[in-house]
């Protein structure tokens, strides 16, 4: 199961993903603050792309994705893209 | 499974992660939720629920206790704000980067 390198990666691919099974997609954060460590997992049951981190830095990168596929699920999408 | 309201489950995540701040992990799911409430038919269409296409479904565990609630568009917005301040106020353990890099060495568990 790769972890991926880069955020921006792991970003652009999970978007990409959820995009194509919106209904399949499952996002799932992982935190343990005992060893200090947060992990990022989105997957279609089918490809799974994971992220993990120690930085704190990347919290904030890491919620932001999380709100951003939230708003996604919630909306009716009538078309993928937000244009305007 | 305890399925809560919105403001009853950022509560009870709350309490999540400050039950696990000296061990254990916090695993949090999102998926979209389309608001069926019976499980899919084995044979037979009987699509007797209404797909609905503006809700997600947030469910939270810290291993032994479980929690979940349903977000629509309408609750997303205060929901998304108390949500992510919850984040980053209790996601505060991790190494932060500054310039003299006084990272310390955890102990690998293996």
């Amino acid at each position: 199961m790769p972890y991926y390198q880069t955020w921006e990666e792991f970003a652009r691919a999970a978007e990409k993903l959820y995009l194509t099974a919106p209904m399949k997609v499952r996002v799932v954060l992982k935190y343990r603050h005992c060893d200090g460590n947060l992990r990022i997992k989105v997957t279609d049951d089918a490809v799974c792309l994971q992220y993990k981190t120690d930085q704190a830095q990347d919290v904030k990168k890491i919620e932001k994705l999380h709100g951003k596929l939230m708003r996604l699920m919630v909306s009716k999408e009538s078309g993928a893209m937000e244009t305007d | 499974m305890v399925l809560l309201e919105n403001d009853s489950f950022l509560t009870e995540l709350t309490r999540l992660f400050q039950k696990c701040r000296t061990s254990g992990s916090v695993a949090i799911t999102l998926k979209k939720y389309d608001g069926r409430t019976k499980p899919v038919p084995r044979k037979g269409q009987q699509e007797s629920y209404e797909p609905a296409d503006n809700k997600c479904l947030l469910r939270a565990s810290d291993g032994k206790k479980k929690i979940s609630t349903v977000v629509s568009t309408k609750e997303v917005i205060k929901f998304q704000m108390a949500y992510s301040n919850l984040l980053r106020a209790h996601m505060d353990g991790l190494k932060k980067k500054d310039k003299k890099s006084k990272s310390k060495k955890t102990k690998a568990t293996q």
